[in-house]
This record gives structure tokens, C-alpha cells and sequence, in this order.
């Protein structure tokens, strides 16, 4: 046996009458803090240059850039229709939630899977669906139609899981408390569902502030594409840097509001109870009207964009098209969007087990300030990441692979820390403790148990960030290294020049391409309330 | 020689103290058991020993060697013990061979020394099955073969036969006594269990709000118990007050004879001790020193428990008797009680406890 005796680095020596000092096993160790600091400084970084960018120009610049017409009307643009989509999903989405896993409406199944599929679709793919279909449909009206069938599942997602997962007893007993059955929908159902409902609200309207191609498709004015073509036309780099900074306020209202509501409490439940199986409620005579609105829905929200894309695969003159083109744009595309999943998925592990391993009010601050990137939308950070390499880097690393990767990482961290936070969360640390009893330092259990143990959280992790990265189009616009192509910008040229039938292919692949990690994603959802953490 | 020494430890989660000053010498080669109920700390006792937790005041040395006084410490992984945690906790992604070997060094893992281990469990054979195809008595022994796998100078086990079935207990229980005997290494069981912690243990520590109460073999501490507290603790006991005479301790049974380790004074009042097993029943009030109502019969089948009203008392006041099961006693039926043999009485300030 080798022992080596550690000296704490602080406590001077004890008098016997001096109080206790904090416990030892929860102090975090310095390696572990120092990372996950690091990865919360660079998750920052872009928030950072952006800050110093407006700086630099300083308030005679930047002010009247701000102060004027256009910005009052590019704020009531982004303002009303996230507004009106968001309380559209919200109601879609929570409806369809509670008919599919509350009542019995024929072919349940079949449309919890068909309802969600249009989450894979990219918003300007299914943008491109309606517009090269109808193409009269455009402005407030077509913006507010393509992002709500894009965007409800959204709401869908979280308020279905979280009604699998609420206690049916609870409603039995308010039923026994006497209280009637509306009314007991109204204060439990819905109540152990808002929660899931506002979180999946706040999603939608993070996402109507930061899409640009569905709304460059449509003809729609907001914050994000204006900052675009101020960016790539006018190169008027004071102006999209003030842009930006509204936007990112904004989207921090956001998520500031749905935290104040949320109450300090902030957790719904504190593990996942056994579901058991819950009575359907009867339908009855709404039964054919309610499938009449599903069929309506999934040929809205799935039919128009995958119609309209299989339609133009072979109206379209296809033959045209250089076949290389294709497959290095998917290399490329799935080259940048796995290498992204691997980076935020490793950066995400240092932040989860610190907030998890080593719970502390330092702890926590640190890992809730990486969801601050939530507010920066892409667009925003691919900028941040060009002034940075055009000012301070002398255009290094301005269009490189890097720089990209970088830009997909950061964006999409959250989700890889989402993800991989829960995966740790349900491997006891008892394992790690047994572990280091047995011999081993802190690295080989990291590396012989802890890391096996969140190993399906890990691949969670990559596969949602692969997913999204796939299907990303604004960064990649601005950051895509020269002479490269990933699927959507290709899709993007050939969209923007109304050869609808080239662009089709890059989509159709784009769709496929990520419909391989949700498909795995799925499958590791689904096991999540059955994985016993400690083997009976 | 003693291998564990605990001095004058002290350890709190925040405000909250959980050991206030425990004193502890295991033995080396003995197995010893931790006997406290939910709260004593017993748990914690055996994390800062492992070093999953720190001291805050206090020392522990392991094998003469200080491992944690406040000021040095030495990691989990650098003190050589065997820790078997409740549930087992095998790893899930491991075999139950590669369990085993987990804390060999990669030379040894090859020399067959994981089979000899679990031969010693009987589980030779096993080493390719995961955890989750074998039962919780096998998953608990294989979690102390990979406790013994790295020689440890001390083992700890916490409350490991707790998640077991009460039919499987004592077959475990007594498997990995033998385990431990056989190969001769220091064990410390935590249990809340004081039938467990009887029969399994060579010494026994009382712990109780935060200290060690007594420390004792288990049979010393049955008969001897220092306090009405512990004698409480450990199985059922009937406490009554008592005057000390010349010809021994004036009770409501009579006048009994003291043990000659009580600690009482010449003469005055002092608190009496009888184990249920010490009276014994009369199916007529004829000659018995006291003369009671039975109120109550369980019977277990090897004995059985006879709970009696005395007609001097409170309409609560129960004696309890444990007789061999032959006779069956109806509630209602008029007994007399005698006891037997000398008992033991704790000197004047003790206070009854109230039964727990």
C-alpha cells in the first residue's frame, strides 16, 4: 500500500476549540472547477466581443443606428410574430399533447410519431416547401403559417413527456377531494404541465428571434435577417453590431421572464415516478372532428414541405446537377456538424459533473450562466466570431473550418449540457466512490466507470447537437469556409436563384441525414424512466 | 494490536453536528459491528473512514498510520480498504469477473487470482455474468470479493444484507462472517439490526446521538449493559425501581439478587433490569411475588411472549415474559411471576427511559 499525505492548501492549524470547517468530500477538485470555469469563460466569449465591438464604434455611432424608424419597426415585426406564433404552438401543441396521451383517439401511436417528425425539418426547408407550392404565401401571414406547423412540436415534445410522467395518482385524489372532473383537469392536469408548457413556449419564440431563411424565403422583415443583409450587403458592421445587441436583450427578457415566473423552486418533480397506465377519457362525439384536426394538422405541418420537396426531386430538371456536388456537401456537412457534437459534448462534461458532483451555489452560477448562450443566436455569434477574426486575429482564422466548428459548439452547448447533465445525474456517485476505494486515483475512475455510465448521455448529447448542426444554415452562411459547401448553403444558392429543383436534393438528404440521430434519440428517451441506476 | 483507532472524532454536515467525539480501537483480525438506530451517525462514521469524508476534529489512523487528523489526509484511494456499500453497487458495465479485478494492478488480474476470489465466495465460474443476471445475495458476495480483491487491511460494510430478503439474511450473513474469518481480515459492519449485530460481530459499539455508547463483546454487553439506555437498545427489557438492601434489591418480584458487576450504592434506590427470558410464569397467583392479568400472547412457534399486567400498577404497565411455546396463555388469565437468577440495577440518578 502507498500512502501519500495531501496538504490541504487553506487551513492554518486548528486549535482543538475552533469551529468545524466545511466538509471535505463536497469540495470540488481544482482541475474540475478550473475546466468547467473554462468552458463557461469561452461559451461567453462571443457575448464578450460583441460587447466590445459596439464599444469600439461607441455610443455616436451606434446610437443613431438604433434610433430610428427601421429598428421601431423591426422590433414590432419580431415582437408580434413571435408573440402570435408562440401562443399559436402553445395551444396546438398542448392540445395535441393531451389528445394523444390522455384520450382515446384512434391510431394513438401512429400520431405521437407523426406529429413530431416536423421538428427534423428544417424552418426554411419547410418554408421552401409552402412558398414553391403557393407562392403567394409571404409576410405576416405566411410567417406566422410556416413557423407555427414548424416549430409547435416545440411544446409538443416536453408537455407530452411531462403528462407520461405526471402522477395520475394526484388527479385521483382531487377527484376523491371532491373536486369535479373539468375542474380537476384545469387545477392538476394542467397545472403539472405548465411548467413543460411555458419551457417549450420560451423555445418557440428563441427560435422565431433567431430564424433568417425561412423568413429571407417569405419576404418577412425582422431583427435577424436585417442584421443579415446589414452584415452581407452594406458590410455596415456598426449597425448589425447594435442589431445584434437588441436581439440578445430581448431573447434574455425571455428567458429572464419565463425564470421569474418559473418561482425559485423551478424543478416539477424531483425523479421520474413509475407511470402507470391511466384510463383514456372517452372522446366521444368529438371523436371524428378531433381526427379530422390531426389529419389536417400532420398534412399541414409534414405533407406541404415533404410533398413539395419530394415533388420537385423529380419534376425538377435533377439531371442538370453535378453528382460530386452532392456528396461533398454531405461530407462536409456531416464532417462539420460530428465534429461540433463531439466538442459540445466534451466541453458539456466538465459543467455536469461539477453542478452535479459538487452541488455549490458557485456551482450553479457557473453552469446557469452556459445557458445564457440560449440568447445568442447563431447569427449573433457567427458575427461576434468575424469581427473577432478580422480585428484581433488579422483574418486567421476568418472562414475556417475552426471557426465554424467553434461557432456549432457554442451555439448548440446547451443541449449537449441538457443531455449529459441528466446521464450523470442518474449514475450514483457511490460507483466513483467504490472505485477510489479500490485503488484508483479521480482520473481512472473517471475513465473507467464514470465515463462507461454516461456513456449513452454522452451519445444523447452528440447526436442532438449532430441533429442540429446538420440542419443549421445562418452561422454556416456567414462562417462556411471558402471553396466549401455543406448541404443547406447549396441548398441555400440554388433556393435563392428559384431553381427549385437542384435545391431539392440537398434538402431531402439534409432530412435524412438527421433523421438518423433522432431516430437514436429516440430510443434512449424511451428507455430513460425504465433504466434502474442501481441493479436489483 | 489494534488496526482502526478513532480519536475524539467530530464531523457535521453545515450547523448540523452528526459525531460529536466518538472513541473507537477495533482489533486487528476482528470483525466489529456498529449498532446504532436511523441518525446515529453510524454511516457517517464509516464515510470518514474510507475518506469519502473528512474530519472536522479528531483523528483516525489506520494501522498505526494517521489517514485523516484535519490537517493530513489521505485520499480513498491510498488507504487500502474494502468498502461494500448497501446495495452492492456493482458496476453495471462490468463483468462480475472484471468487478473483482477492478482494483488489481493489470499484472495480477491474469494470475488467477479473480477465480480464487470467487471461489472464496462460492461463485467460482460466475466471472462472466453481469451484475444484473445474478441475485442480491450473490451481488452482495461478489461485491466482498471485490472488496478483498485488493488485499485491504481493513474492510467496511454498510449495511450490506439490509436490501436482502429475510430468508436469504442469514445465509449471506453468516457466508461472508465465514468469508472474513477465513481470510483473517479486519471487518467493521454498520448495522441497525441488533440481531445482526449479535451474532455476527466478535465486539459490538453502541452508538447513539453522535458517540459511541459502549463498546463491548456481544455477550457482555447483553448481559452487562452500563446503562438502562443500552440494556433498552438491546432486546426487550423490563426496568422497575428497586431498593438496595443487605439481602439484596427489594422489587415488585420480590427480593432479588444483584449481579456482582452492578454498579449501585450500599443501599437506597436504583433502577432494576430483568430480561423477559429471567421471569417466568405460574398458571395460579399461588406463592409468585407478583400477581398479574395476562393482556397479551404472541407466539413464534421456539417461544413465545407473554405480556402481563401486575395487579399493584397502572393500568399500562406491562411486564413482558418470554416462555418456551408449550403453554398457551388466553388474555384475560390470572398468573403469577417469580424471576430467576441475579439481575442487574444501574445506581441512584438513572431515570426510567420510556420504552421504545
Amino acid at each position: 500500500m502507498t500512502t501519500t499525505l495531501e496538504t490541504p492548501p487553506s487551513p492554518p492549524p486548528q486549535s482543538a476549540m475552533t469551529p468545524a470547517k466545511p466538509s471535505g468530500s463536497t469540495r470540488a477538485p481544482r482541475g474540475l472547477v478550473f475546466l468547467a470555469g473554462a468552458v463557461a469563460v469561452l461559451l461567453l466569449v462571443p457575448l464578450a466581443f460583441l460587447v466590445l465591438e459596439a464599444v469600439q464604434y461607441g455610443w455616436g455611432a451606434v446610437v443613431p443606428k438604433l434610433f430610428r424608424q427601421l429598428t421601431l419597426s423591426l422590433l414590432w415585426n419580431t415582437i408580434s410574430l413571435s408573440v402570435v406564433v408562440t401562443a399559436l404552438c402553445a395551444v396546438i401543441g398542448t392540445l395535441a399533447a393531451w389528445c394523444v396521451e390522455r384520450t382515446d383517439l384512434p391510431g394513438r401511436r401512429i400520431w405521437a410519431v407523426l406529429v413530431v417528425i416536423p421538428v427534423g425539418i428544417p424552418d426554411f426547408a419547410v418554408a421552401f416547401g409552402w412558398k414553391s407550392v403557393f407562392e403567394s404565401v409571404g409576410g405576416f401571414g405566411g410567417a406566422v403559417l410556416v413557423m407555427t406547423f414548424a416549430v409547435y412540436p416545440l411544446v409538443y415534445l416536453p408537455v407530452a413527456a411531462s403528462l407520461r410522467n405526471a402522477d395520475p395518482g394526484q388527479e385521483e385524489v382531487a377527484r376523491s377531494l371532491g373536486v369535479g372532473r373539468y375542474r380537476t383537469f384545469w387545477r392538476v392536469t394542467v397545472g403539472q404541465s405548465r411548467l413543460a408548457v411555458m419551457g417549450g413556449c420560451v423555445l418557440v419564440c428563441l427560435v422565431v428571434f433567431a430564424e433568417y431563411g425561412a423568413f429571407e424565403i417569405l419576404g418577412y422583415r425582422t431583427f435577424t435577417t436585417e442584421i443579415f443583409s446589414e452584415f452581407n450587403t452594406g458590410f455596415d458592421t456598426a449597425a448589425a453590431c447594435a442589431l445584434s445587441l437588441v436581439l440578445v436583450l430581448l431573447s434574455v427578457a425571455v428567458l429572464a421572464g419565463e425564470a421569474a415566473t418559473r418561482g425559485r423552486g423551478g424543478v416539477s418533480r424531483i425523479g421520474p415516478m413509475a407511470a402507470r397506465l391511466v384510463r383514456p377519457q372517452p372522446l366521444g362525439r368529438a371523436k371524428v372532428p378531433v381526427l379530422g384536426a390531426f389529419v389536417v394538422l400532420v398534412a399541414l405541418a409534414l405533407g406541404v414541405p415533404l410533398g413539395a420537396i419530394v415533388y420537385w426531386l423529380f419534376a425538377g430538371t435533377s439531371s442538370t446537377l453535378p453528382p460530386a456536388s452532392v456528396a461533398s456537401a454531405a461530407w462536409h456537412t456531416a464532417f462539420y456538424a460530428a465534429a461540433a457534437g463531439v466538442l459540445s459534448t466534451v466541453l458539456a462534461l466538465p459543467v455536469a459533473l461539477l453542478s452535479v458532483r459538487h452541488p455549490s451555489w458557485r456551482a450553479m452560477t457557473l453552469e446557469r450562466s452556459t445557458y445564457l448562450v440560449l440568447a445568442m443566436p447563431g447569427l449573433v455569434i457567427a458575427l461576434a466570431f468575424t469581427y473577432f477574426s478580422e480585428r484581433y486575429a488579422s483574418g486567421f482564422l476568418y472562414q475556417s473550418a475552426y471557426l465554424l466548428i467553434a461557432a456549432y459548439a457554442i451555439m448548440f452547448f446547451p443541449l449537449a449540457l441538457v443531455a449529459v447533465r441528466s446521464s450523470v445525474a442518474r449514475a450514483p456517485a457511490s460507483f466513483e466512490e467504490i472505485g477510489r476505494s479500490l485503488g484508483r486515483g479521480r482520473l481512472a475512475v473517471l475513465w473507467s466507470v464514470t465515463l462507461p455510465l454516461v456513456a449513452p448521455g454522452l451519445a444523447a448529447a452528440f447526436c442532438l447537437v449532430f441533429l442540429e448542426a446538420v440542419t443549421e444554415l445562418t452561422a454556416t452562411l456567414v462562417l462556411i469556409p471558402t471553396g466549401a459547401q455543406t448541404l443547406s448553403t447549396q441548398f441555400w444558392v440554388f433556393q435563392t436563384n428559384g431553381s427549385y429543383g437542384q435545391a431539392a436534393p440537398y434538402a431531402a438528404l439534409m432530412i435524412l441525414i438527421a433523421a438518423v440521430p433522432s431516430y437514436v434519440l429516440g430510443r434512449w428517451f424511451d428507455r430513460l424512466p425504465s433504466r434502474a441506476t442501481v441493479p436489483k | 494490536m489494534t488496526n482502526l483507532a478513532v480519536t475524539d472524532l467530530h464531523k457535521g454536515f453545515g450547523s448540523q453536528p452528526v459525531l460529536t467525539g466518538v472513541d473507537l480501537e477495533v482489533p486487528a483480525g476482528s470483525l466489529t459491528a456498529i449498532l446504532g438506530p436511523s441518525g446515529s451517525g453510524k454511516t457517517t462514521l464509516l464515510r470518514v473512514v474510507v475518506g469519502f469524508e473528512r474530519v472536522d476534529r479528531g483523528e483516525v489512523r489506520i494501522g498505526g498510520k494517521v489517514v485523516d487528523d484535519g490537517d493530513r489526509y489521505v485520499s480513498p484511494e491510498d488507504r487500502s480498504i474494502g468498502y461494500v456499500p448497501q446495495e452492492g453497487a456493482l458496476f453495471p458495465h462490468l463483468t462480475v469477473g472484471r468487478n473483482v479485478a477492478f482494483g488489481l494492478a493489470k499484472s495480477v488480474r491474469r494470475s488467477g487470482v479473480v477465480g480464487d476470489l470467487l471461489e472464496l465466495v462460492g461463485l467460482r465460474g460466475w466471472g462472466s455474468r453481469y451484475p444484473h443476471q445474478l441475485s442480491g445475495g450473490q451481488q452482495q458476495r461478489v461485491a466482498l470479493a471485490r472488496a478483498l480483491a485488493i488485499n485491504p487491511s481493513l474492510v467496511l460494510l454498510d449495511e450490506p444484507f439490509s436490501s436482502l430478503d429475510a430468508s436469504l439474511r442469514a445465509n449471506v450473513r453468516a457466508d461472508v462472517q465465514a468469508v472474513l474469518r477465513r481470510s483473517g481480515t479486519t471487518a467493521l459492519l454498520v448495522t441497525h439490526d441488533q440481531d445482526e449485530a449479535l451474532s455476527w460481530a466478535d465486539h459490538v459499539a453502541v452508538i447513539s446521538e453522535g458517540r459511541i455508547g459502549q463498546f463491548d463483546t456481544p455477550h457482555a454487553l447483553y448481559s452487562h449493559p452500563k446503562d438502562a439506555g443500552v440494556a433498552r437498545f438491546l432486546g426487550e427489557a423490563n426496568l422497575m425501581p428497586g431498593t438496595v438492601g443487605a439481602d439484596g434489591v427489594r422489587t415488585e418480584l420480590g427480593v432479588l439478587v444483584l449481579e456482582t458487576w452492578s454498579t449501585v450504592p450500599a443501599s437506597g434506590r436504583v433502577t432494576v433490569m430483568v430480561r423477559p427470558e429471567q421471569l417466568e410464569l405460574s398458571t395460579e397467583a399461588d406463592g409468585a411475588p407478583l400477581a398479574g392479568v395476562v393482556r397479551e400472547y404472541q407466539y413464534f412457534g421456539h417461544d413465545a411472549v407473554v405480556k402481563v399486567q401486575p395487579d399493584a400498577g397502572p393500568a399500562d404497565a406491562r411486564l413482558v415474559v418470554r416462555i418456551n411455546g408449550g403453554t398457551p396463555f388466553v388474555p384475560g388469565t390470572r398468573v403469577g411471576v417469580r424471576a430467576r437468577g441475579p439481575v442487574l440495577a444501574w445506581g441512584p440518578a438513572d431515570p426510567l427511559p420510556e420504552p421504545a
